[in-house]
């Protein structure tokens, strides 16, 4: 596989503009039957998007024993279901710290956002980001990320942060 | 990548023309996104809607500072600019209501029968939407000043597009009550702060932790300066001297059981739409809904199709793109077989088959 050309590309939320409408994950599922983006209900009733950040240092790439999530030229993540397959540990889904991975019933027993890869390999972006009503997604340049966020953003994803990570 | 919301994701450019042509009656998030997924496959598109516009809800419901308009604006335009599909605003394609009964209708100028429509195409998709208001049912209602969730936030918003006949409801400097704790009630409320309410109370029958919009956005609200009353029951609204306007309403406090009375200038009612479809008894939707149909999203009509709110109910912008886009493909599907007289090979179950857990919901 081709090293990724510079930081490479990411999916970017931003929080502060999102309604919850679901379009994201309705899109998603769309295309791919079951979603790789999902919604959440945070204890206080706010509706939010669950996604992949394709992290530039990915646990969930170093807790994989068989080598099945491996980045591609553009900087996603994405995963070889024949490398999974079989795979029943779910080590994925416990190192993820954005609760990207979701755990399917049958077959490769986990799925996750891979940029639409398939698009990309014919010049399309993320179908997400493309339908987003609010544009509150984005298909950017992890280099261009600390452009995208504002006070409003910051604030909104550590409200959602709070919510996939507990305090104890 | 440009800044508008592409219903045309499927590709990049259309491709070519497959000679068929389909309708689509109604321009609002699910209607939209069947067009940009038929554009995309060659279709030729007309789409119709009642208002100026194209956009419905998002443009016309939903306040401008949690959609821009102009992204909705930018997606349309790639729509007819790069995939050839015809927008007829202000047409009102013939209904189960006589006009000037729901919202918007006094936008239409031109009035179009269904059957015409399914004449002239090789398919109809009927995505019309729910606009009826749900009713309280309690005395009073009718009078002046009591306004459904949408009869207050559509002129807002129709007013830029300057007809004589939408006029704003005038609530600068007067007490605003709104009914309701869902995203409407919320958007009606930041609405008439905005306007210059100068009380917004906001009533609900149960507490904030039920309110369907959650409690973050209740807060929100509180922090704006709205007032909050939770566990109140709407019994009345009382009228003015005259017996005309709304003077105030009257509720039961289910805290303390007893009576109590909300002076009132405007009263919002934001409690929930109803589908309005035309011809509902005509296109079998009962049985659409329930999934009792050989082929899916299609009516008891041969071609016609439904999907969104008016099939569903109220929803949210995300389930009304899903079924869009699913009726779209399931049409292309009925076409393609039918072209070939496969019809009867057509797996139902296949085809309804979603995410784990929402499989049996008509979506």
């Amino acid at each position: 596989m081709s090293e990724c050309q510079g930081r490479g590309k990411t999916l970017h939320i931003d929080y502060s503009k999102c309604i919850g409408c679901e379009t994201c994950e309705a899109v998603c599922g769309f295309l791919y039957d079951t979603p790789r983006i999902a919604m959440a209900r945070t204890n206080d009733g706010q509706m939010i998007p669950i996604y992949c950040q394709h992290c530039e240092q990915a646990h969930c790439m170093k807790v994989c024993n068989r080598g099945a999530l491996m980045r591609d030229r553009d900087g996603a993540v994405v995963l070889q279901p024949m490398l999974c397959r079989g795979c029943e540990t779910r080590n994925c889904v416990i190192a993820c710290p954005y609760a990207a991975f979701f755990a399917t019933d049958r077959g490769v027993a986990v799925r996750k956002c891979d940029l639409c890869v398939g698009r990309r390999a014919v010049g399309l972006g993320p179908a997400c980001a493309e339908m987003c009503p609010c544009g509150a997604i984005r298909f950017a340049d992890r280099d261009e990320l600390d452009e995208l966020e504002t006070e409003a953003s910051r604030e909104a994803r550590d409200r959602v942060l709070a919510h996939i990570r507990p305090k104890k | 990548m440009s800044n508008a919301m592409n219903f045309a994701f499927m590709r990049e450019e259309p491709a070519p023309p497959n000679g068929r042509r389909v309708a689509i009656i109604g321009a609002g998030p699910s209607g939209l996104a069947a067009a940009g997924y038929l554009g995309c496959l060659g279709y030729q598109v007309e789409v119709y809607d009642k208002l100026p516009k194209p956009g419905g809800l998002m443009l016309f419901g939903i306040p401008g500072h949690r959609i821009p308009a102009d992204r909705i604006q930018r997606g349309v335009f790639i729509l007819s600019r790069k995939f050839g599909v015809n927008f007829h605003n202000k047409t009102k394609i013939c209904c189960s209501a006589p006009l000037h009964e729901e919202e918007g209708d006094h936008f239409s100028c031109d009035i179009r029968g269904l059957g015409e429509l399914v004449e002239d195409h090789d398919a109809v998709i009927i995505c019309s939407g729910a606009w009826k208001s749900r009713k309280l049912g309690i005395p009073g209602e009718h009078l002046k000043g009591v306004y459904s969730g949408l009869e207050f936030l559509f002129p807002i918003r129709a007013v830029k597009y300057a007809t004589s006949n939408v006029s704003v409801p005038p609530v600068e400097g007067r007490t605003v009550v709104v009914i309701g704790a869902g995203h409407s009630a919320m958007d009606v409320a930041h609405s008439a702060k905005a306007l210059g309410a100068r009380r917004v109370v906001m009533v609900y029958r149960r507490t904030k932790k039920d309110a369907p919009a959650g409690s973050y956005e209740v807060d929100r609200l509180i922090d704006a300066g709205c007032e909050w009353l939770e566990r109140r029951t709407p019994v009345r609204v009382v009228a003015d001297e005259a017996g005309e306007h709304a003077a105030a309403l009257e509720m039961t406090d289910a805290n303390t059981g007893e009576t109590e009375a909300l002076p009132a200038d405007v009263i919002v009612t934001a409690i929930g739409e109803i589908p309005t479809p035309p011809f509902q008894k005509e296109l079998g939707l009962e049985n659409v809904r329930k999934g009792e149909v050989r082929w899916l999203h299609m009516t008891s009509i041969e071609n016609v199709f439904v999907a969104g709110d008016v099939l569903t109910g109220p929803s949210k912008i995300g389930k009304a793109v899903y079924s869009g886009l699913r009726a779209a493909r399931s049409l292309t599907n009925w076409l393609d077989l039918k072209a070939q007289h496969r019809e009867n090979e057509y797996n139902y179950d296949a085809d309804v088959i979603t995410r784990p857990g929402a499989s049996n919901e008509p979506r």
